[in-house]
């Protein structure tokens, strides 16, 4: 992959960064343990009072039950067994009994202390106030880094992971179910027109996206995208359906969608044998569509044009448009039976709701040049059977277009049409190969000037008296000579 | 329409001579639609890690699980996600346990 290199070494700067971090978090907790140690050895008495008051009531229960245990520590006198004592926390407890009781007044000195830390909560959190304080700078700095405004003796708020988090979880859920919305979706469809005894199956003698008899039906090509494959026909080599459906599995793309309204899609590309397909080049679409398509699709745009309703016969409802070469093969198509099942007034109203567009052209540019497209939208699954007029027209129009030949008039229009267009291809072709080739011989040119230059002035004259010699070479009359034996 | 759905042999339009299996049409890497979630979960995890916002951290998180969701190849886009995921987990590490410790926690 062409980021392969950029993202190695994103890798490594992120495995970079991560050791670094895990290493200073160590390094505090290790600075941590030291201040115990400097605490105790600090001079004042104050010192040692207030940090026994922190940790002491921090450290476990099991420290303020035995009584004598903290008691030789406010004595500045016995500070050596007692550093002896905290450079040995887990002997602590076996220490306590060990040691004498203390007189009185130290006895009544730690129930004062013991009052005092034990039942207010406060000193884990006096203990963020006081370096708070004695830092005055970090506080400034905080409300620019965290939005959030933290009151220190308020209870500490976890909004952000608590929103997020539900958010993640709810993510979660949405993407199980609209998984299975999508599957069910895409099944009810393929229960409805690809089982057995159903349309397609009547029609195609391979039905599937595998080989043999028992190839699956559908292809899933991502949580929305399913695919379905049928092949066996007359005139046709194959048909391929893929429905895209809403991103339901995807949270965010669901909520866009209840913004920027979306729909599920049907879209069937049918790929015509090149016998099969006269030179037809056609769309109906509702109004707007066919605007859109007659101006961005390449083919409609170079061959067909708007082709206004023609009086004396009926013809589509209002809301489609016609695209087409000519009058008369717009008429051919659109028959009878198409109008009165589909595109009819009375026919559309009831059963054009899904209908989006057809676009048949043998000159599709892609691949396969002889293809016909049609575009649906999927009901929902439980009202599957709402299409079947419109799946319907697939065949019946595969049939039609298949042994459709145009008239020899209209036949010529389209001949000249097209070697006209086929000519101005042909030219442009030839233009950009030209040109590469230009663009090829300059660039060898550019790299021959940069070697030369970069040689020095002795190379360059050594050079030009070769190039000399040749010349003088070619000039002259050339003089055979064999070998003397 | 419907005489097409006949089962008589004359009118039956199948031909099993004329069928081909599916081909599956392979895409260049570099003709996938862009992932574009995956590319905000950077951003957003890059800019949690370097201005220390806790909520940047979190929406690359959650970017990031929209790009596993919306991941149609899987070997072929594992890999991006998988450099997506990692930033936003950095990001999300540096702004929780790093060596500043932040006074909201």
């Amino acid at each position: 992959m062409e980021n392969g290199p950029c993202y190695s070494l994103l890798h490594l700067l992120a495995l970079l960064s991560l050791l670094s971090i895990f290493l200073s978090h160590l390094s505090r907790f290790h600075v941590l343990a030291d201040s115990h140690f400097e605490g105790f050895d600090a001079d004042g008495e104050d010192d040692d009072e207030s940090l026994i008051h922190n940790t002491l009531p921090l450290r476990s229960s099991p420290l303020t039950q035995s009584d004598p245990d903290p008691e030789p520590t406010p004595d500045p006198t016995s500070q050596d067994p007692d550093a002896n004592q905290y450079s040995e926390p887990p002997s602590r407890p076996s220490s306590s009994s060990d040691l004498p009781k203390p007189s009185s007044t130290s006895f009544e000195y730690w129930d004062e202390d013991e009052f005092e830390g034990l039942p207010v909560e406060q000193p884990p959190l006096e203990t963020p106030k006081i370096p708070e304080n004695a830092t005055p700078d970090d506080p400034s700095s905080d409300p620019k880094t965290a939005p959030k405004p933290i009151a220190a003796t308020s209870p500490k708020s976890y909004t952000v992971e608590i929103v997020c988090g539900s958010f993640l979880i709810v993510f979660a859920i949405n993407y199980f179910t609209g998984k299975r919305e999508n599957e069910n979706i895409a099944l009810a469809w393929a229960v409805k027109f690809a089982s057995k005894d159903s349309i397609f199956d009547k029609n195609f003698s391979l039905l599937g996206v595998g080989d043999g008899d028992d190839s699956p039906l559908l292809l899933k090509e991502g949580q929305n995208v399913f695919k379905f494959h049928a092949s066996g026909r007359r005139y046709c080599q194959g048909l391929l359906a893929t429905m895209e459906l809403k991103s339901r599995h995807d949270l965010i793309s669901r909520m866009y969608n209840l913004v920027v309204p979306c729909s599920d899609e049907i879209s069937f590309e049918v790929y015509m044998n090149d016998d099969a397909m006269d030179h037809l080049v056609f769309a109906v679409a509702k109004k707007k569509a066919a605007k859109w398509m007659q101006k961005e699709i390449r083919d409609l745009q170079r061959f067909a044009n708007m082709v206004s309703p023609p009086s004396g016969r009926k013809w589509v409802a209002e809301e489609l448009a016609v695209i087409s070469e000519s009058k008369e093969v717009a008429g051919d198509l659109i028959t009878e039976v198409v109008l009165e099942q589909v595109f009819g007034e009375k026919a559309f109203e009831k059963f054009g709701k899904g209908f989006i567009s057809i676009h048949f052209s043998d000159q599709q540019p892609g691949t396969h040049k002889k293809m016909l497209l049609f575009k649906f939208a999927l009901p929902d699954a439980n009202s599957m059977a709402d299409m079947t007029r419109l799946v319907a027209l697939v065949p019946y129009y595969i049939d039609l277009v298949g042994r459709y030949r145009l008239s020899t008039q209209a036949r010529s229009k389209t001949e000249i049409t097209r070697m006209k267009i086929a000519q101005e291809a042909h030219r442009e072709e030839q233009n950009a190969r030209q040109e590469a080739l230009q663009r090829k011989k300059a660039e060898r040119k550019k790299l021959l000037e940069e070697a030369e230059s970069k040689l020095g002035a002795e190379a360059i004259k050594r050079k030009e008296a070769k190039e000399r010699a040749r010349q003088m070479k070619k000039s002259m009359p050339r003089v055979k000579m064999t070998r003397a034996h | 329409m419907s005489s097409h759905g006949n089962s008589s042999t004359a009118n039956d339009p199948r031909q099993p001579s004329a069928a081909k299996p599916f081909v599956q049409q392979s895409v260049a890497p570099q003709d996938l639609p862009v992932d574009y979630s995956g590319f905000i979960a950077v951003m957003f995890g890059v800019a949690g890690v370097m201005f220390r916002y806790k909520l940047c951290s979190w929406v690359a998180i959650i970017f990031c699980a929209q790009s596993l969701a919306n991941m149609r190849n899987f070997e072929t886009d594992l890999k991006q996600v998988s450099m997506a995921m990692m930033f936003a987990v950095m990001g999300l590490v540096t702004n929780y346990l790093g060596p500043r410790p932040p006074k909201t926690t």
